[in-house]
């Protein structure tokens, strides 16, 4: 009885119902999964925003709704880059911002009281929910098996490669961006299957999108180009995919060039250039196609030829002719820094510098994408099985984004879809031929034998039959069970560890395991919040620029936006110059406040004594006779800061704001630097033209403040020693051997 | 650095005194010599060029070209170097501004590394001159340190930085004609062979397996850090301190270049068998075959996903999961 009223709701119209209703409870409990699995940071400490750019993009969001769209259109901001200021409005990819305010206003015309920071804090974790509904649409359309579709999903979800840069309060350009690459890419292989022009113009649509909230959009913008190139290499030219590229073309250039920021680079920059030469070889093919239904072979060869040449030729020399007379830009930097790899380190060091652009080591494969990370050959190998024009697609994006993960570790974020694809393409395989009850019997066998289709590729030729005994089965999915637990307790186990702490505080375990939470960040910026005037300048390096202006509100020298490399070697150059030099560059920036960040005391290695070659390199890049990196280094060619430091290391504002006073901390000559692991000099160094202001708890944040010009018109270390009761020394009372003028 | 110079500045003092040729003598012995590229010195040679009373600036760059001392940078630098010197000597003669280029390697002037106390190369010295219209009153030379690989353009801009103002010679590359005329030769070489050979080579082109192949090696290499290898010319392996070998480099960060072989075909034999038991074992016929298969296919993927994490729980100290064997 039991058997029948199951059957009921297993088979039939009913059952399909019963599946559809089944597929999305799982789609909305995946859904909750990705967005609980991001919630690690909100539980531990609260409700914030993380890193650096974070802190820019909600200070943004605030001007947002405050000042309503129009103004944010047109928002000059002078609190940042002082004396420059910085056209905002015009030069950030607005979409993170409009998506939020968006959603605020909703929120509030539904009267649902909510702060616009929590808004923020969850918009990466909701759009991640998103992200796996439209990886399930993706891989439904890759393959017949509908587990694909929920495993992929749920691969998504949880995956360490996209949490990364997803988690609560991680409110950057890439936690929209991932849903809209996804869905982009998902209404493009619908377009391409139906040859329509909505799905096509949808593309656009959404391509529009995702170009005004993140400047991956140009990965887009090379992929689908490349995949009708492919397409039309291997003969498979078909108006679907005329249709449908000529109307993503055409809609998403006019589209992207809507935002300001991106503006005429589309039909301008070699970035795009190849959107546009696809653009045209396909209006070519489909002429030869069109002339070809009405002439007869052997003229339509001799015009193929011809025209071929033709074109070849012109369309040469007119690149040669745009690319020499300027109108077409080169490769950018950023992006040609991706081919050759050692570009960027000798001519753009300020991307050098950044951890993110570092290539990927192994492990961080493994850590981000654990077993998926060996599914996916086997998940792109069953492409190549029955070669359908997306599965083309998932080809070319695999092998492309790979190579770019591998390069550089923070497009990890552009391969962790196309990995869950495959992978879950893989997977689905095994399981649906492990994972059914049904049995093969010799009929079921000569049945799959005479229904044998000749196929190209030889490891599918003979016929699917089935898996006869029980044990295999048990064994297979077992261990796939297995594998699967172990992926989820990893992925739990690198969020919670790696992924989730707000880099704005941090935390720290004592002796008997409780937690002791390190908040000297927050401590330091609302002293400065508090105790400084509204538009006291504040000089730090640009790596705390957004932080300083989003939690501290007052204005700052440079920040993390680097758009003037000259004004960051500016302050690379007062940082790493001796007081003399750097006073007169502080005072014509006005500058009142120094900010440095010291990890000395704590072991905090990521502070600005260990960025400082960074900041002397830049500085020698634009003043490569008054700062050389090789006086940092001893003669030996080591970078100490103990006693055997260069004069010009010791003199160096950076390294006198850093060991001001550390000493006074340990008993006389005692004074350890626990990052660097070395004794200092027994002795402080002196400072003359700054005074300490504030230090934080544990000495992360040093600040100090510049002092004003004396007012007997003295220089500061005269007037220093004064206050100390020295003596004024006298030129002419110089010791030691006495010098023969020789002028 | 004060050592050196003053050491210098006594030898080179004893040794203009000690020489009878006057400055534009030798600036035309000089010029003589200097056909195109720089003038290959030794350590006597050096000190001529170099010594007191001088009318011209001399950049000399003391290297160590010899495959014994593996110096890449010298290698690396070495055509710049040459190209700069080249366009220079063959650019238009400028009135009153000369300047004197000279490599000396250190085979031939031990003598010279030795005085100057050089410990690394290459090192380049520019000696402003001590008469004449640019004579400087403090006439030491100037060094420029190499702290990373500089192009042709960088150093022309650093010497053009210790000249006079003034019009230079402009830096001219030159344009490759032979290896236009080889890119042309081999691309019209490789359209004739496309076109003769394309009965043959169409099927191996259009062949799916080897595609397939190729990507999936692809693939591969990138995902086990072979980019990684290549940017930051890790050592293929490192010995373990004790005489042995270790294969796997400490820490997160790093890694060598047998290590990524390593993990490449661990990744491959996992995806191999993921293949063989997706798509071969359910169409074998046979009973206690397809019973056997996969017996060996599910056991290799265990055995060698199990090494995997013990593998990476070696990389990452603090990593808290491992299956049965390894």
């Amino acid at each position: 009885m039991a058997q029948s009223s199951l059957d009921v709701l297993l088979k039939g119209s009913s059952g399909r119902n019963t599946r559809g209703l089944l597929r999305i409870i799982i789609l909305l409990t995946i859904a909750a999964a990705a967005v609980a699995s991001r919630l690690f940071s909100v539980i531990r400490f609260e409700s914030i925003i993380h890193e650096f750019d974070p802190w820019f993009n909600f200070r943004a969001t605030k001007y947002l709704v405050q000042n309503g769209f129009y103004s944010f259109w047109d928002w000059f901001d002078d609190r940042t880059w002082h004396p420059l200021g910085r056209v905002t409005g015009g030069t950030l990819y607005p979409g993170l911002m409009v998506t939020s305010g968006v959603i605020y206003h909703i929120l509030s015309f539904l009267t649902i009281p909510v702060d616009i920071r929590n808004v923020c804090v969850l918009l990466a974790p909701g759009f991640s929910g998103l992200t796996a509904l439209a990886m399930y649409l993706l891989t439904r359309e890759m393959s017949h098996s509908p587990s694909a579709g929920l495993l992929a999903a749920a691969f998504m979800g949880i995956t360490p490669g996209y949490i990364s840069r997803s988690v609560a309060g991680s409110y950057d350009n890439e936690a929209i961006a991932i849903f809209l690459l996804v869905f982009t890419f998902f209404l493009w292989i619908k377009a391409v299957k139906n040859g329509s022009i909505m799905w096509g113009a949808l593309t656009a649509l959404f391509y529009g999108y995702m170009v005004s909230a993140w400047g991956g959009y140009v990965f887009i913008t090379n992929l689908i180009p490349l995949h009708v190139f492919v397409l039309l290499c291997m003969g498979r030219y078909s108006s679907r995919l005329y249709i449908s590229y000529t109307t993503w073309y055409a809609l998403g250039t006019l589209g992207s060039m809507q935002i300001p920021f991106v503006g005429f680079l589309p039909i301008r920059n070699s970035d795009h250039m190849s959107a546009l030469g696809v653009f045209g070889l396909i209006q070519l093919v489909a002429f030869a196609e069109f002339v070809r239904a009405y002439l007869p072979g052997k003229q339509f060869q001799k015009l193929l030829t011809s025209m071929v040449f033709l074109t070849f030729g012109l369309g040469l020399t007119g690149l040669i002719l745009l690319s020499v007379t300027g109108v077409i830009a080169p490769w950018s930097g950023r992006f040609y820094s991706l081919w050759d790899t050692g570009y960027a380190k000798i001519h753009i060091p300020i991307i050098a510098s950044v951890s993110e652009h570092q290539p990927t080591a192994w492990p961080a494969f493994f850590f981000d994408l654990n077993f998926l990370i060996w599914l996916f050959p086997a998940g792109v190998f069953m492409c190549f099985q029955n070669l359908k024009d997306e599965h083309v697609f998932v080809i070319i994006y695999a092998v492309l984004s790979s190579y770019f993960a591998g390069v550089m570790v923070r497009l990890m974020l552009t391969l962790t879809p196309i990995v869950c694809v495959a992978a879950a393409l893989a997977l689905s395989t095994i399981l649906d031929s492990f994972l059914v009850m049904y049995k093969p019997t010799p009929e079921s066998q000569a049945k799959a034998n005479a229904d044998k289709t000749a196929k190209s590729f030889s490891s599918t030729k003979n016929p699917v039959v089935g898996i006869y005994s029980y044990l295999s089965k048990g064994i297979v999915t077992g261990s796939l069970t297995i594998y699967l637990l172990m992926f989820v307790a990893h992925c739990t186990w690198v969020t919670s560890n790696a992924y989730s702490s707000p880099s704005v505080v941090l935390a720290s375990r004592l002796p008997d395991g409780s937690q002791h939470i390190i908040d000297d960040y927050r401590e330091a910026y609302y002293w400065l919040r508090q105790n400084t005037e509204d538009n006291a300048k504040i000089m730090s390096w640009w790596d705390y620029g957004y932080q300083i202006g989003g939690m501290a509100d007052r204005p700052t020298l440079v920040d993390n936006n680097t758009w003037n490399n000259t004004h960051i070697a500016t302050v690379g150059k007062a940082m790493s110059s001796r007081e003399e030099v750097s006073y007169p560059i502080l005072r014509q920036h006005d500058v009142d406040y120094v900010l440095v960040v010291f990890g000395g005391l704590l072991g905090y290695s990521g502070d600005d004594l260990n960025k400082f070659l960074w900041m002397v390199r830049i500085a020698e890049g634009i003043w490569p006779d008054e700062v050389k990196e090789r006086d940092f280094f001893t003669a030996r060619g080591e970078y100490r800061v103990d006693d055997e430091a260069t004069p010009t290391m010791k003199n160096s504002l950076m390294y006198k704001m850093s060991y001001y006073n550390y000493n006074s901390l340990f008993p006389a000559g005692q004074a350890v630097d626990r990052v660097r692991g070395v004794r200092l000099p027994a002795e402080s160094p002196k400072l003359d033209t700054l005074e300490e202001a504030f230090t934080s708890e544990n000495w992360i944040i040093r600040i100090f403040k510049v002092k004003d010009l004396d007012n007997f018109g003295r220089d500061h270390s005269n007037a220093v020693a004064f206050d100390k009761g020295l003596k004024r020394k006298r030129a002419t009372k110089k010791k030691g051997p006495r010098v023969l003028r020789t002028e | 650095m004060k050592l050196w110079t003053s050491l210098f500045w006594c030898f080179s003092i004893v040794s203009g005194v000690l020489a009878a040729q006057s400055s534009p003598d030798r600036w035309e012995k000089y010029e003589a010599l200097a056909r195109s590229g720089p003038v290959e010195l030794d350590s006597s040679s050096f000190v001529e060029l170099t010594q007191a009373p001088r009318d011209y600036y001399a950049v000399v760059l003391l290297t160590a070209l010899d495959a014994r001392f593996g110096c890449v940078m010298c290698r690396e630098f070495d055509p710049e170097w040459d190209l700069m010197a080249r366009s220079w000597n063959k650019g238009p003669k400028l009135d009153g501004l000369k300047v004197a280029f000279g490599t000396l390697d250190f085979n031939d002037g031990k003598a010279v590394f030795q005085k100057l106390m050089l410990q690394t190369a290459p090192v380049l010295l520019l000696f402003p001159p001590t008469i004449g219209p640019y004579a400087k009153l403090d006439a030491e030379p100037v060094r420029y340190d190499f702290t990373s690989p500089i192009g042709a353009e960088q150093l022309y801009a650093w010497i053009g930085r210790h000249l006079p103002e003034g019009p230079k010679p402009p830096l001219v590359r030159p344009f490759n004609y032979m290896r236009l005329i080889s890119a042309i030769t081999f691309l019209m070489g490789a359209i004739t062979l496309f076109t003769v050979l394309s009965p043959y080579v169409l099927p191996i082109v259009q062949n799916r397996s080897l595609w397939a192949a190729v990507s999936l090696i692809a693939i591969l290499l990138f995902t086990s850090g072979q980019m990684f290898n290549h940017i930051r010319k890790v050592p293929y392996v490192a010995g373990d301190g004790h005489g042995g070998i270790s294969y796997f480099a400490g820490g997160f960060q790093n890694q060598f270049g047998m290590e990524t072989q390593i993990i490449a075909a661990i990744y491959a034999v996992l995806s191999f068998a993921t293949i063989a038991l997706a798509l071969k074992v359910p169409r074998m016929q046979d009973v206690n075959g397809q019973q056997l298969a996969v017996f060996i296919w599910g056991g290799v993927l265990f055995v060698t996903y199990s090494l995997l994490l013990s593998v990476f729980k070696t990389k990452n100290g603090g990593y808290p999961f491992y299956l049965p064997p390894f």
